[in-house]
């Protein structure tokens, strides 16, 4: 129908083979008619470009057009839904009895799920942070020990007489001198340090993708509530206006 | 400190993006178009710049709020178009939204006015001071 070149015919049908995949998400009728119109943009466009090499011809016409991405971006797939012939009413009728008894009551246990799976996720979140800060405050703990331990033995061994600083039972530390031992505290102080700075850091990741799971799902409700008060409004300026013509079919009526 | 290209482009973007749709319902007020044909209408006179492709997110749009109908028509050359009108409820609204634009604009120009007689003042004043 289109008469391409092979080789142009080829490029074609990747492009939209590419595009149909990024529209998978669509229903396959309203995937066709979306299909056919960039198959015709493509084919309007390429009559009129003037290049003389096919391919470039054909490239440069997809390159205008833009990527498959771009061109379904925008939040297409759930907006072309409505458009085409509208329903039959029986359908919508099944349609609402089968929501009724099935989809309403798995609606809630999905609603319910999803807030169950990101209130875990922010749990899970918030005890990652409290462990990288109890991390850190034993590294703090352990360097401040060891300074005391060098600078402040009789400070030191008060702590240690008193019960406030437990030594570990292993006598692999007593046999150690004092300076050792500070020496000891201070490194382990600085490889709990470099792990509570890195927990933090990774966890600057974590809380990424976690508000971009809560803006993904906030942004998912509120399309949700949008096409919902759309579809509320559509419907009821269509009864306004079925209500307005039998008004008026009245008025006229007698008339006649 | 120098403003940031990219920042200057994704601005300038957001601009056109916004505007983009009361262009399309404005080249759909005078006449039908197809998607070819209105991305042509509009990029003609090289104002405007665009992506072909970001046309048809906008109409499928306009077509879900009712703004625009729409009908497939065979074409002598190559496979059919689908065509675009604007609705009752779309000419209606494109009216509203440009009046509502014109306003915004005049805005925007009588911010520049306003500047530039702020900046007098100050050079006024600065003159009195020396």
């Amino acid at each position: 129908m289109n008469d391409y070149p092979d080789v142009v015919a080829k490029i074609v049908d990747d492009y939209l083979d590419r595009l149909r995949l990024r529209l998978c998400r669509i229903p396959p009728r309203e995937q066709d008619e979306f299909l056919k119109e960039i198959q015709s943009h493509i084919f309007e466009a390429y009559r009129r470009s003037t290049d003389q090499d096919e391919t470039e011809r054909i490239l440069a016409v997809l390159r205008k057009l833009g990527e498959p991405g771009e061109v379904v971006s925008d939040r297409l797939p759930e907006r072309m839904v409505r458009s085409g012939a509208r329903r039959i009413l029986p359908m919508h009728v099944v349609g609402g009895i089968l929501i009724a008894l099935f989809g309403v009551p798995l609606g809630f246990g999905g609603a319910a799920v999803l807030v169950g799976v990101l209130t875990a996720l922010a749990g899970a979140a918030l005890a990652y942070f409290a462990v990288a800060a109890g991390v850190l405050l034993v590294s703090g703990t352990l360097g401040l020990f060891g300074l005391v331990r060098v600078y402040q033995p009789a400070l030191w061994d008060t702590l240690v007489a008193r019960g406030i600083i437990q030594l570990p039972p292993s006598e692999l530390f007593e046999v150690l001198s004092p300076s050792s031992q500070a020496f000891v505290m201070i490194t382990l102080a600085c490889v709990f340090a470099a792990v509570g700075v890195t927990m933090l850091w990774i966890g600057k990741y974590l809380i990424r993708g976690l508000r971009f799971l809560f803006g993904m799902v906030c942004d998912w409700i509120r399309q949700w509530a949008q096409s919902a008060r759309q579809a509320i409004r559509r419907q009821l300026s269509a009864r306004e206006t079925e209500s307005g013509k039998a008004a008026l079919r009245a008025v006229r009526e007698p008339l006649a | 400190m120098k403003y940031r290209d990219e920042e200057k482009d994704r601005r300038i973007t957001q601009l056109k993006k916004g505007i983009l749709e009361l262009a399309v319902m404005g080249a759909l007020y005078h006449e039908r178009h197809y998607g070819y044909s209105l991305v042509r209408v509009l990029t003609e006179d090289g104002s405007i710049s665009l992506k072909e492709g970001t046309i048809y997110p906008i109409l499928a749009r306009l077509d879900r709020d009712g703004l625009v109908r729409s009908e497939w028509v065979e074409s002598v050359q190559g496979p059919p178009r689908k065509y675009y009108a604007l609705t009752s409820a779309g000419r209606q609204l494109f009216a509203d939204l440009r009046q509502e634009f014109d306003v915004l604009v005049s805005l925007v120009k009588r911010e520049w006015a306003v500047r530039e007689d702020s900046e007098t003042t100050q050079r006024k004043l600065l003159l009195r001071k020396r």
